[in-house]
């Protein structure tokens, strides 16, 4: 850059040297135009000169009266001067030195070689000398003198032409000059703009178009680093940016996908291992009946251990059972439709009509948004939610199910009149066969909420509890609302019950 | 180059340096620039080309004033010392400018008395040529056959003489003046003529006589009857170069030598030829006289 601006200043200084040399030479020319015309006038002026000269002495000569020489006598006082004036004026071309030289000489011999002898001549003897100017000889002399000005006027005027052609050239290479400076620099700001383009403003387009598609998720972009410069560096320095990026990704990725694959050989364990201790389990149970209709009295007191038996089997076969809900939960394919969920939150309710009609409670369904997933496996959110609301109610249970819609994501909410629980326990209460209270107090196996955290995070959204003992629970958890149009409904608060 | 061009130069200067030296040897007073003029006719400027050749060539500078005009006019530049130097005819000298009309009795007397005069006012001559190149009178012969013309007093018959001359014929003793006084020539016209335009006037009949020159080329040929002049009119006419005094006297022999050499060479028939190749031939009077002094032939 540094070298441009250089080259800039170095053609605009040029330019302007032109341009002032122009102008000068312009204006010398312009001078010496003028000098030519002077030259012709004071040229002029000597040839009349001397022409009153030839006037006066043949008027002389022709009467021998002495008032007729006074043209001879004063053009013999001026001419020197003239001479001298003329030789000044063409001093500069040798040419028209060497012309004026020979007028000098020319009128010199006139004057001292024919008409000075002449008067003299005619003062002593006025018949013979006017005999001799019969001649002509004064007259051929002025004639060639005349030529000889004649010569020095054109070949004057010609230079003067050229002077004024030169002037006028040097005059038109000046506003050429001007105009060639100038289209120069209007050259040499686009070269300086395509130059930054290419070299500045483009590379740097392409490192932000780059971060771009990074940012997007585009881990292969990358600059082609080509050049040594700033922009190389940054180039460069986006490029091993890039790597870092894509090489942690890379990492992340891998960790996530062998957890994802431990999980899944987990949750596969757990389904075939609860699936496998089904049947062993069903075994049991069978063996504890038949042991217990068939040999009923040899048992004695055995029959309470029977009894013990047949009691923790039931227990083990609702673990299972939970346990293969929790893991069927997780897995398989997930619908991704508009449900209604209204309708969704009325199947629950109708399926859960037996437990409510025993509490004797009041569930509320308000106006529910259409969001987009699986209606089967939301139906079993709603059922756990409601059904924990009703088995943790410390009177008459009244649940309320709402929910509000801000921006693309619907919230629900399940709210209860129940025992509620410490908010510290809020979140422990997700994961998988945690319980806060005993068997004997609330039956379950503390799958519930685990359930319906994977439904949940399936469908992308969260699912969290807001509590405190002895004031109720609220259950919030989010979805994807169906289309952009429901968007614009604000709330669907206070709208009508079930 | 330039540097080559400046070493050029300085080996030319030291040459010239030396060639100098040799000159400053002789221990002479640098030659001055003598002036020479001429009268206004080819025989003259013939002349000044061949005293000016001749003293360039034995050192001096010369500058050659030609076609100044006739002896009155010359005679004046001369003594108002515009001129050094010019080639003049002993007759007219002594009967135009000396105003001195007694007949010389001899060439030899004549160039005396014209010296003699010229000394007196600071001038001298030098020596005379062989040539006389005297005034003369010429008419077609068949214009002599008509008027049957022989001498000049033959003249005298014709009634209103149409007289062809240079201008200064008029008022000339040897001219208007002598043909009356002398032969009673009386009814003339006068027609003052140019130089060049006499011969071709008297062959077109627009003069009957012409006053000629003895030394003219076109006289040479046979087609003009020049008139005798029984009561010598027309003097001696022989050549000498008029120079200041003290020009001849400080340079000596070295001034007056070559020019005196020369004009002994100068015969009527050299004169003559070198007219004619000058008149007739065209040829230019610088390159006459050139080559009269190289190889000795007049054309």
């Amino acid at each position: 850059m540094a070298l441009v601006g250089g080259l800039i200043a170095l053609l605009l200084g040029a330019a302007f040297v032109l341009l002032v040399f122009a102008v000068s030479g312009q204006r010398d020319a312009g001078r010496l135009a003028l000098r030519s015309q002077e030259a012709i006038t004071a040229g002029t002026e000597l040839e009349k000169t001397v022409i009153s000269l030839e006037n006066g002495l043949r008027g002389y000569v022709a009467s021998g009266n002495e008032r007729q020489l006074q043209p001879w006598n004063a053009g013999l006082k001026v001419y020197p001067g003239q001479v001298r004036k003329l030789e000044g004026l063409v001093s500069d071309v040798p040419s028209q030195q060497a012309q004026v030289q020979a007028i000098k000489e020319q009128i010199d011999d006139y004057v001292n070689l024919w008409a000075t002898p002449l008067l003299g001549l005619a003062r002593q003897r006025l018949r013979v000398a006017q005999s001799v100017i019969v001649t002509g000889t004064g007259r051929v002399r002025i004639d060639q003198l005349r030529e000889s000005f004649d010569r020095l006027f054109s070949q004057e005027q010609s230079l003067a032409i050229k002077r004024e052609h030169s002037a006028e050239t040097t005059s038109s290479r000046a506003i050429a000059a001007g105009w060639a400076g100038l289209v120069l620099l209007l050259l040499l700001a686009l070269a300086a703009w395509v130059y930054l383009r290419r070299s500045v403003v483009r590379p740097v387009l392409t490192v932000a178009e780059a971060s771009r598609r990074l940012a997007e998720g585009d881990m292969s972009a990358r600059v082609p680093p080509v050049r040594d410069d700033e922009i190389g560096d940054l180039a460069r320095a986006f490029n091993s940016m890039a790597d870092s990026l894509e090489a942690s990704s890379e990492a992340l990725a891998e960790r996530s996908r062998e957890l994802e694959r431990s999980n899944r050989e987990l949750e596969q364990f757990a389904s075939v291992t609860s699936h496998d201790l089904q049947a062993p389990l069903a075994t049991i149970s069978m063996y504890a009946q038949l042991l217990e209709q068939r040999h009923a009295q040899e048992l004695n007191g055995g029959q309470q251990l029977v009894e013990g038996i047949n009691a923790a089997t039931v227990k083990a076969r609702t673990l299972i059972r939970d346990l293969l809900e929790y893991s069927r939960a997780g897995r398989g394919e997930l619908l991704n439709e508009p449900v209604e969920m209204k309708d969704v939150a009325s199947e629950a309710l109708e399926m859960l009509a037996g437990p409510i009609d025993q509490s004797g409670g009041d569930v509320t369904v308000e106006a529910l948004p259409v969001i987009l997933g699986d209606a089967r496996k939301l139906r079993q959110v709603f059922l756990n939610l409601i059904s924990n609301a009703l088995k943790f109610a410390e009177d008459i249970p009244v649940v309320r199910v709402s929910a509000e819609v801000q921006g693309n994501t619907a919230i629900f909410a399940v709210a209860d009149n129940g025992i509620g629980m410490d908010p510290g326990q809020a979140e422990r209460i997700f994961q998988p066969f945690h319980r806060l209270h005993g068997e004997d107090d609330y039956p379950g196996t503390g799958i519930g909420l685990a359930v319906c955290e994977r439904i949940i995070e399936q469908h992308g959204g969260r699912i969290w509890a807001q509590s405190a003992p002895g004031e109720g629970s609220t259950f919030r958890f989010t979805l994807p609302v169906a289309g952009t149009r429901r968007s614009s409904i604000g709330s669907f608060d206070g709208g009508a019950g079930a | 180059v330039r540097f080559r061009i400046l070493s050029l130069a300085a080996v030319l200067a030291a040459l010239g340096g030396c060639g100098g030296g040799g000159d400053s040897k002789s221990d002479e007073p640098p030659l001055p620039t003598i002036t020479i003029g001429t009268k206004n006719f080819t025989e003259e400027y013939i002349l000044g080309e061949l005293y000016a050749q001749t003293l360039r060539k034995a050192g001096f500078r010369v500058v050659l004033k030609s076609d100044i005009g006739s002896s009155e006019i010359i005679d004046k530049a001369l003594t108002a010392g515009s001129l050094d130097m010019y080639p003049e005819y002993t007759g007219v000298l002594l009967s135009e400018i000396a105003g001195d009309t007694r007949r010389p009795r001899t060439a030899r007397e004549a160039y005396e008395r014209a010296k003699r005069f010229e000394e007196k006012r600071g001038f001298t001559l030098l020596g005379a040529t062989p040539f006389s190149d005297s005034n003369a009178l010429a008419v077609l012969p068949r214009y002599a056959a008509k008027h049957k013309l022989k001498s000049i007093a033959d003249l005298n018959a014709i009634p209103r003489l149409r007289m062809g001359a240079l201008p200064e014929f008029q008022t000339r003793f040897e001219g208007s003046v002598g043909l009356d006084s002398v032969y009673g020539v009386k009814d003339l016209r006068f027609v003052p003529l140019q130089f060049p335009d006499r011969y071709p006037s008297l062959d077109k009949g627009k003069v009957d006589v012409l006053a000629v020159f003895t030394t003219e080329g076109q006289l040479s040929a046979g087609r003009y009857r020049v008139l005798d002049d029984p009561r010598n009119l027309f003097a001696f006419q022989n050549l000498a170069p008029v120079i200041r005094r003290d020009l001849a006297r400080k340079y000596g022999k070295r001034l007056t030598g070559p020019l005196d050499s020369l004009s002994r060479r100068l015969t009527t028939d050299t004169m003559r030829r070198m007219n004619a190749a000058v008149d007739l031939k065209h040829e230019k009077p610088a390159d006459v006289a050139a080559r009269f002094l190289k190889t000795g032939t007049p054309g």
